[in-house]
């Protein structure tokens, strides 16, 4: 970066606010080092920011908690890091509105601290809460187990706050949780990866935090039969806030790291989850009981809340070193999915490990590159052979995680078809000169 | 807009026929009048042609030639819109999606249905419910209304409040874009990959391309309903329980306000049991697993007696379910017992403004010399002020639009917004500044100018434009026709 820019950052953020040289180690992805990270303290801070690297062509990555910082491929260039953790606030939290108004830095933690004082909460449950930022989970699109009941990020996102390619402070949606004026602009910016604005202010809609919750674990034998206890459960009168079906090594993963161990030794688990008045957990945890023991389920207990975050990660964490695919099926389709993809690896000599949001046909499954010896000829067949089944299922399937030369040979986005172009119109439209995280997203946008 | 010759018409009506088949394409003055206006009468123009496709393919070939002919084109469904929206404003094509009303596919183990655009909104409901299952969102013109017409305006209705607007159970979407490609947005699954299109084109209000299949999750009958009234000697303390409601952690499934003089009109005409004398009264219906919904209606109930509810009781058993819902649903048919016409606004607020906003509603048409009547979804904010006037009577009508206008001031003031579910359209292009900064707008333009890059597809709606300010003219509000058959009444 020429030193005239470095020089015109310092002097818009405050020059502590500039991070160069050694001190952007925590910002290096995939072995490439950005060129500056820069963290400006105010809306109007952001604003300079981006107009100023726009005008010098230096690409700007919004960076929130880093979570999400490999998702994609790789920029040819590696840009600006603009990191969004000073601005945390929490503009305003009206309990009898159920809404709440935060500034995209703040974690998600941090967020439910404050909104579980006034009993009520944000029902997003992403991975790793205490890093990842309100603007980075809603820019990642990233959800949690209680989705089945509790929906995603476009379902919770009523207004927001975004700078775009060319400074400009643009407001979309606004503060009440129901508006029809004017083009949904908070659903275009859940899960556009910082390539089509900076989201600085986000407006959420809230629920009071229930009363109760419990987690229960069912034992299977045989996949199948947990894959046919899901269907049971959909068509049941039970309203279930999470429906996770692991497979073995998911479970052994999981029980591993967290005893009392939910039915170690099985060959699938279903972790559900319900929540509401006292009585009405009580009644759905026995029902589920009832319906299990239909289906082949054994061994139903109740495992601990700490339980819950560890459940998106069990499939990654069941090898120190994985590549993860998201593969998206209808519900029906999930369990068969999981076992095919298990079948397929192990046929080409290697160990996978499958978990899913099994009630949204939202599968987890990672690839195990644990001594580093694997083919990567072999693993990129696996890998699209993964996508291939989620193609088949009329779905498609997302490389989340994988060494860069893997993510290189398979291809991180699967093919967007015609949408794509359009999705394509839309970036040209908002960032004409592609300053927004170029590259990473899908259709190379 | 460029004016067909004669000849030039006869031509393209020839080539339309001869894609679409005889009976397919409309021309004549008197047979387009028909299609000269929405819901809401206040707007009408004329189409050149209005015509009835029955397949994407068809929709297709009739927005190529459009394209191609640099015609402007519009989709319509049932005509309920309450904003101008499916009206052609500067001539053009009307694609009627009527005919294209099959429930295509229901596949009950994932809870989803693949319809066609012009299929009414009741209907699917009807398909699937007697294995137990229903279509959420219900607008009050469901009977007519088209999930379609659902998707361009994120319809929604009573039951939002705990389920969600349309958007929220929109998964796929095969759609004609403005230059006649068929386009798949979503499809089956719950994600999709890269931007969120669906979500997007969904609230687009026609102006992103037409949609021709639609792939839409299709919910579980809940276990149990329960109903209560409570009653309220002041409109303050009504909006109050609302808050309170809400701030005690219940979500019920619907939360509705009616004020007194909405009251009135409602007794006189079905006597439905809502104390004559009461400032307000608010309807709240739980819904869910029939264990535990006891105590939630507890709480309910002493939410509102805290608030200085005087009277609150629960519907003992569907008889008096059914009651209370007349009561609410009928008000607007009731209107007609105290006025000659009234006109409906839609705003929306915080839930906890609403004590300061309703004042404010009173005090505005008060000035006006006019009466309002309030029926409304309490519990989500959005405000239906039904104005009440005379046609006849010279100025009248000018003096409901400028309330109108005043009560959107309110709103935006508030925080909130100038529409929760009729959309803008024709009829609110020219209050989008009250609420959307100029660089708001133009990032809008630029989203539009993706899909719609001609911008022939429905000109004319959701941005301010000169020619909508003038058209305003007045003329009387007249009842829908599904409202003169008794089968909606506008919320
Ligand atoms: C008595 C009454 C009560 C009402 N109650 C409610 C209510 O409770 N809640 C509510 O939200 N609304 C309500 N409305 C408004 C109206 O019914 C809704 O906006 C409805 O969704 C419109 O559906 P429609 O089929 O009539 O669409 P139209 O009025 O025909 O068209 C509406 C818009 O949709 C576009 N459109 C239609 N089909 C397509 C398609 N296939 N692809 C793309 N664009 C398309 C049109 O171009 C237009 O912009 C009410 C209206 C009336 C008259």
């Amino acid at each position: 970066m020429q030193p005239a820019v470095l020089e015109k950052l310092r002097s818009i953020v405050g020059a502590p606010h500039v991070l160069t040289g050694v001190d952007l180690s925590p910002y290096v992805v995939e072995g490439r080092t950005p060129e500056a990270a820069v963290f400006p303290g105010t809306v109007d801070e952001v604003r300079a920011v981006v107009t100023l690297a726009a005008e010098s062509e230096i690409p700007v990555i919004a960076w929130g908690g880093g979570t999400a910082a490999a998702a994609g491929v790789a920029a040819a260039r590696a840009g600006l890091v603009l990191g969004l953790t000073r601005l945390d606030r929490v503009v305003e939290h009206e309990p009898g509105d159920l809404t709440a108004t935060v500034e995209a830095g703040r974690t998600v933690a941090a967020l439910q601290a404050t909104l579980r004082e006034r009993g009520q909460w944000l029902s997003l449950d992403p991975p790793d809460e205490t890093r990842a930022t309100i603007g980075g989970v809603f820019a990642a699109n990233a959800s949690g187990p209680r989705r089945q009941l509790y929906g995603t990020a476009r379902d919770l996102l009523i207004g927001l706050t975004v700078v775009t390619a060319e400074g400009a402070v643009v407001r979309g949606g606004g503060k009440v949780v129901k508006n029809v004026a004017g083009y949904d602009l908070p659903k275009l910016f859940v899960g556009s990866y910082g390539t089509l604005g900076i989201i600085v202010e986000c407006t959420v809609k809230l629920r009071p935090r229930p009363d109760d919750e419990r987690l229960v674990a069912v034992s299977f034998d045989r996949m199948k039969d947990a894959g046919a206890t899901v269907r049971a459960l959909m068509a049941s009168d039970l309203i279930p806030n999470a429906i996770e079906l692991l497979d073995g090594a998911s479970l052994r993963a999981l029980t591993a790291s967290a005893p009392p161990a939910p039915g170690a030794g099985a060959s699938a688990a279903l972790l559900v989850g319900f929540d509401g008045v006292p009585d009405q957990v009580a009644w759905q945890v026995s029902e589920l009981g009832r319906l299990v023991a239909a289906t082949g389920g054994r061994d139903v207990r109740e495992v601990p809340a700490e339980t819950w975050p560890r459940l998106a990660r069990a499939a990654a964490a069941a090898f120190p070193a994985c590549a993860v695919m998201r593969l998206s099926v209808l519900p029906t389709q999930v369990a068969d999915a999981m076992e095919q993809g298990g079948e397929l690896a192990r046929g080409r000599g290697m160990a996978s490990a499958w978990s899913a949001h099994a009630g949204v046909g939202v599968v987890t499954a990672s690839l195990a590159l644990a001594d580093g010896r694997q083919d990567l000829g072999v693993v990129a067949a696996v890998l699209r052979e993964w996508r291939g089944i989620a193609r088949g299922c009329s779905g498609f399937a997302v490389l989340d995680t994988a060494p860069l030369a893997v993510k290189e040979a398979v291809g991180v986005w699967d093919d967007a078809g015609a949408a794509g172009r359009i999705m394509r119109r839309i970036k040209e439209e908002l960032d004409p000169k592609n300053v927004l995280n170029p590259g990473r997203f899908v259709d190379s946008i | 807009m460029a004016t067909l010759t004669a000849d030039r018409k006869r031509a393209l009506r020839t080539e339309l026929e001869g894609m679409l088949g005889r009976g397919a394409v409309l021309s004549d003055p008197d047979e387009l009048l028909v299609y000269e206006s929405d819901g809401l009468t206040l707007f009408r123009a004329l189409a050149d042609f209005v015509v009835f496709p029955q397949s994407a393919e068809h929709v297709s070939a009739v927005v190529k030639l459009a394209h191609r002919e640099g015609l402007p084109f519009v989709a319509r469904g049932a005509g309920t819109g309450l904003s101008g929206g499916c009206l052609p404003a500067e001539g053009g094509i009307v694609l009627s999606l009527m005919r294209m009303n099959r429930v295509l596919e229901v596949d009950y183990d994932n809870q989803l249905a693949v319809v066609e655009p012009g299929l009414v909104n009741l209907h699917l409901s009807w398909k699937v419910g007697p294995k137990g299952y229903y279509y959420a969102p219900d607008p009050s013109s469901q009977q007519a209304c088209t999930i379609g017409g659902n998707i361009a305006n994120n319809s929604g209705g009573p039951h939002t409040l705990k389920y969600g607007v349309t958007t929220n159970h929109v998964l796929g979407l095969e759609v004609v874009m403005p230059d006649g490609e068929i386009v798949w947005l979503g499809g089956k699954t719950r994600e999709s990959q890269g931007y969120d299109l669906i979500g997007v084109f969904v609230g687009s209000e026609g102006t992103f391309g037409i949609a021709t299949k639609i792939v839409v999750r299709i919910l579980k009958k809940p276990q149990a309903v329960k109903t209560v009234l409570a009653v309220f000697d002041e409109v303050d303390q009504a909006s109050a329980a609302v808050s309170e409601i809400i701030a005690r952690g219940l979500v019920p499934a619907a939360v509705e306000m009616i004020d007194q003089l909405t009251i009135g009109a409602v007794e006189d005409a079905f006597g439905c049991g809502y104390p004559r004398d009461a400032a307000a009264a608010l309807l709240v219906e739980l819904d869910g697993l029939a264990i535990g919904i006891e105590t939630q209606a507890e709480r309910i109930v002493a939410a509102c007696r805290d608030s200085g509810a005087r009277e609150v009781r629960t519907a003992k058993d569907e008889a008096e379910r059914q009651l209370l819902w007349k009561g609410r649903k009928s008000a607007f048919g009731a209107y007609g017992r105290v006025s000659p016409a009234y006109m409906v606004m839609d705003g929306v607020i915080p839930r906890t403004r609403l004590p300061y906003v309703l004042r404010r509603v009173n005090e505005i048409v008060d000035a006006h010399g006019l009466r309002v009547g309030n029926v409304f979804h309490a519990g989500d904010g959005n405000l239906h002020p039904n104005i009440l006037y005379d046609p006849r009577k010279p100025g009248e009508e000018a003096r409901v639009v400028a309330a109108g206008a005043e009560i959107m001031k309110v709103c935006a003031e508030v925080g909130g917004s100038i529409s929760g579910e009729h959309g803008i359209g024709l009829e609110k292009a020219d209050f989008m500044p009250f609420i959307f900064s100029a660089a708001d707008l133009a990032l809008m333009q630029r989203l539009k100018h993706a899909f719609n890059p001609q911008g022939l597809c429905n000109p004319g709606k959701v941005f301010p434009t000169r020619k909508s300010c003038g058209e305003a003219g007045a003329v009387a509000y007249r009842p829908h026709a599904i409202e003169e058959q008794g089968l909606a009444q506008r919320f």
